[in-house]
């Protein structure tokens, strides 16, 4: 009985997705007069919601040209908004806001696309220890954290210091190439007094004096590797800007295409997140850093379920006329 | 030459005629030499030599240690000091003006005009040897008898041949008894004669064999001439050796024999040697096999104890090594039996549980169906009135049936009890042995990469491991759960935490870094020192071997020093690519091996 049950139920939510969800579209649209994507543009404000729903109405469309919209080039956005506003048969005279909203809500999408891209052509191309570019924005790297401090060489324990696993950084980068490294850069420049806290507290381990009733536990605060930190949160902001869960933040972020600016202030939003989270959860070595690392992970994740949600990094006020949007 | 180092050498050339055992012989030719006798070719037959050999022993002149005779050369001459030398060692003896001095007090004996000659014998010795001879000869004839009736060859007098000979003529060359030799040689000219008791008699003169007529006298020396050396006077003046270097026979032949002598002694010593070394051999055979020993306890009393051998206590090490071994095994089977017996306890208990919940479950029910079918008979207002208890029923049953189908989902009704036997005899009950691996290493050196290909068989650079990643992996009939601990400077003191109860260490060395490589050592050493890890496996992966220029595993064995580093424990070194994955399931290949019994392996 029950198995039948849910066979029915199965066989209707086919029904429905493969007919009678069409069928109620065009009802709609006969009662109200407004096409789908007109419908979603007024009744949503801008942001994440209004382009959610208007990817996934673009996606699940039987029009091969409005499924195309999806993947056209930035540039051709607005001569794609005329062929739909054509195709649907809507006056632009009439509804000059639909076009604008739409034309937003496409740019973010297929900027995210692009980003996506441009993310992962960064993450694949590993450290040249030949390209002065790359070795430079090592040596700012070195420069930004530990500005008082020369470097020894190239090759030197010092990199240590900052928490790079060896005394060549090359070695670390292996897994996010320069993403990792460029990431690093845009915190200590542009968040640096929240670097140099977490910088400060992995070097010198902070003991946090619990009383129990019979022993006298020390708790290490955050006794962690900035660099190699750091380079872990970029693989999880990396994790979730590839499986979608960043558009929530970068749609209600970016008004137009996000950009890799976008991504560089979410990851240091994700740091600075994560040194907090570290800190309450308390755990009592290092060798908790995965637990902590994914239960941090999912958090991120539900937060990003809301689709008003934007993780915006708070930045100190010294180094906010840094940060342009 | 100054007048002590002669006497020097006159001293000196007694001792070294002392060493020589034939002396006698040698003296006795230069002394026929020196008279130019030649001796006929007879064969010598020594007899009775013993027993004259010891009585004329005592009658020796002190210098040459040469028998004193009772005429020519070795007659005994007194000095005025009162000591008898020979007459030839008194020849011999340095002037001083016309005196000779004493070779045993150096004092001084004027000699008349006549010299040596001069000098009288020493008659009370030649008395006293003539004695001596006469009687040595009359037992020598008694001993010929004895001996005669054993078909011992004797040699007859010359002059009578029912006389046995006694005496050799070396002047006339011939055998004489002793009564024809004082007939024969009684007048004044042959009684000069000099007459050597039969044991004496020197050798015959060989012949040259182109100058039939001489004797050979002289060795050539020459290089050329080695295949014949020997010559005769004629062939050294006019022969085939004219001019070549020479060497007097009998010197060369002293020589020789000085040579033979020495190798002789160098030849006791050696037997020496070997006799010393067999007598040791004897020892060790005794020391093997051990026996009977007498021995003396603290009270005085001997008694005979056995004493062990070393094969003796071989054997009771093995048997001790074995029994322990037994006992071990008996002690590894009872805990293995325990465990299975615990395990189908368990089992039997928790299916007894289940027989009863079923009998429970079974009663339930049929009281449920008995309620039914009572309320079925009873009229229509009670059945009205029973409906929401019937209902109830009805739910509860229904919710009993929604349990059982859910349980019979879950339990496999498999009556099997599939075991598996670890290396060190433990027993594992189930389908999947688990074995807890520590994967430790330099960073960057791919402990993450290697899990993950272990994982999903798919390559991936991974991000430094802050911390460790924890997955199990199943392979054949093992599941592993391998700990992949950061290898980070700072992650390396916490690496003790995962050693506790782990079956393998797999420690990956980064092989194209070969800077790196010392410091993999270090930790790989310090990591040996652990106690927790003394029974661990260890198997070692060298990394990155896709990547061309690398150090090969024998390199690196090499490098390492991994014989002497990893002696006493399991270990086993393999090359692989965590790229493609090459070599990864050789290692765990070993691991199983040496995790799991022989044989078990393929049964499971």
């Amino acid at each position: 009985m029950k198995h039948f049950l849910r066979v029915v139920t199965q066989f209707f939510v086919f029904l429905y997705c493969k007919l009678l969800w069409r069928g109620l579209k065009f009802v709609v649209r006969k009662f109200t007069g407004r096409c789908e994507l007109q419908r979603i543009c007024y009744n949503n404000k801008h942001g994440a919601r209004r382009t959610l729903k208007i990817e996934s109405s673009l996606r699940y469309s039987k029009n091969g040209l409005l499924q195309s919209a999806l993947s056209v080039h930035p540039d051709k956005v607005e001569k794609t908004i005329d062929d739909i506003m054509a195709l649907k048969k809507i006056n632009p005279d009439t509804n000059p806001q639909l076009g604008i909203s739409l034309q937003a809500s496409l740019l973010q999408i297929v900027g995210y696309r692009s980003l996506v891209m441009e993310v992962e052509k960064l993450r694949r191309e590993p450290y040249d220890c030949e390209n002065a570019e790359h070795e430079d924005t090592l040596m700012k790297l070195w420069k930004e954290l530990r500005p008082d401090t020369p470097l020894t060489g190239r090759i030197s324990k010092q990199w240590c210091e900052i928490g790079f696993q060896g005394s060549d950084p090359k070695t670390d980068f292996r897994g996010m190439g320069l993403l990792g490294l460029h990431n690093l850069l845009y915190f200590a420049e542009h968040d640096k007094a929240t670097a140099l806290q977490m910088l400060n507290d992995s070097l010198q381990p902070k003991h946090k004096y619990v009383k129990t009733l019979h022993l006298n536990v020390y708790h290490t605060m955050a006794n962690y590797s900035f660099a190699i930190v750091g380079i872990n949160i970029t693989d999880l902001a990396h994790s979730l800007l590839v499986s979608g869960a960043l558009k929530t933040h970068l749609y209600n972020v970016a008004p137009e295409m996000p950009s890799l600016l976008h991504f560089q202030q979410t990851f240091c939003y994700l740091m600075q997140e994560f040194h907090r989270f570290w800190i309450e959860e308390d755990p009592s070595d290092i060798m908790e850093f995965n637990r902590v690392r994914s239960k941090f992970h999912r958090r991120i994740l539900r937060q990003l379920k809301n689709p008003d949600m934007a993780l915006c990094p708070h930045f100190s006020a010294s180094d906010l006329h840094l940060v342009n949007l | 030459m100054s007048k002590p180092g002669r006497t020097c050498r006159i001293v000196l050339s007694h001792l070294l005629r002392l060493l020589r055992c034939r002396r006698r012989m040698a003296a006795a030719a230069a002394g026929i030499n020196k008279q130019g006798a030649v001796a006929t070719m007879e064969p010598c037959i020594r007899h009775g030599r013993g027993a004259s050999g010891n009585t004329v022993k005592v009658l020796e002149c002190g210098v040459c240690e040469d028998v004193f005779s009772l005429q020519g050369d070795k007659v005994p001459r007194l000095l005025l000091c009162g000591h008898t030398v020979c007459h030839d060692c008194l020849t011999r003896l340095p002037l001083h003006g016309r005196a000779v001095r004493c070779p045993f007090d150096r004092q001084v004996t004027e000699l008349g005009d006549s010299g040596v000659w001069g000098l009288k014998k020493n008659f009370a010795l030649l008395e006293l040897l003539e004695r001596l001879q006469n009687g040595a000869t009359n037992q020598s004839g008694m001993a010929e008898d004895a001996l005669k009736g054993m078909g011992e060859c004797i040699i007859r007098c010359d002059e009578d041949e029912s006389h046995t000979a006694s005496m050799y003529c070396t002047v006339c060359a011939t055998h004489l008894c002793a009564e024809c030799s004082q007939l024969t040689h009684s007048t004044r000219t042959l009684a000069k004669h000099r007459r050597v008791p039969l044991a004496d008699k020197p050798h015959e003169k060989t012949l040259c064999p182109q100058h039939q007529v001489h004797a050979i006298e002289f060795v050539c020396l020459e290089e050329a001439c080695q295949s014949g050396p020997l010559m005769c006077c004629v062939c050294k003046e006019y022969g085939k050796h004219q001019g070549h270097k020479h060497a007097v026979l009998e010197t060369e032949a002293n020589q020789i024999r000085a040579s033979i002598l020495d190798m002789a002694h160098c030849i006791r010593t050696f037997t020496d040697e070997v006799s010393e070394y067999s007598r040791k051999l004897v020892g060790i055979v005794q020391q093997i096999e051990g026996g009977e020993q007498i021995v003396e306890d603290g009270v005085g009393m001997a008694h005979t104890e056995h004493v062990p051998g070393t094969a003796e206590s071989a054997r009771s090490c093995v048997r001790a090594y074995f029994a322990d071994l037994h006992e071990t095994l008996c002690r590894q089977e009872e805990m293995a039996l325990s465990v299975v017996d615990a395990h189908v306890r368990e089992r039997l208990i928790w299916l007894r549980q289940q027989q009863e919940d079923m009998t429970i479950l079974l009663s339930q029910v049929s009281t449920a169906c008995l309620h039914c079918e009572k309320t079925l008979q009873q009229d229509d207002c009670r059945v009205v009135l029973a409906k929401q208890e019937i209902s109830c029923l009805l739910e509860t049953l229904q919710k009993q049936q929604h349990q059982f189908t859910e349980l019979a989902d879950h339990i496999q009704l498999d009556a099997g009890i599939p075991v598996t036997f670890t290396k060190d005899n433990r027993v594992h009950i189930g389908p999947k042995m688990e074995i807890r691996v520590v994967t430790l290493g330099l960073d960057g050196a791919g402990k993450t990469t290697i899990l993950f290909k272990l994982k999903q068989d798919e390559f991936m650079q991974p991000i430094p491991t802050i911390g460790f990643n924890v997955e199990t992996v199943e392979y054949k009939n093992l599941k592993f759960t391998i700990w992949d601990v950061g290898g980070k400077h700072k992650l390396r003191p916490l690496w003790k935490h995962y050693y506790l109860n782990t079956q393998a260490v797999v420690f990956v060395i980064d092989s194209c870094h070969r800077d790196r490589l010392m410091e993999a050592h270090s930790e790989l050493a310090k990591l040996l020192t652990e106690k927790e890890l003394r029974d661990a496996l260890l198997l070692i992966f060298a990394n990155k071997q896709d990547v061309p220029g690398v150090v090969s595993v024998e390199e690196m064995t090499e490098l390492l020093s991994l014989h002497k580093l990893c002696c006493g424990r399991s270990w086993h070194i393999q090359g692989c690519d965590a790229r493609s994955g090459m070599g990864l399931h050789e290692g765990l290949d070993w691991l199983s091996r040496q995790l799991v019994a022989a044989g078990v392996l393929d049964v499971a």
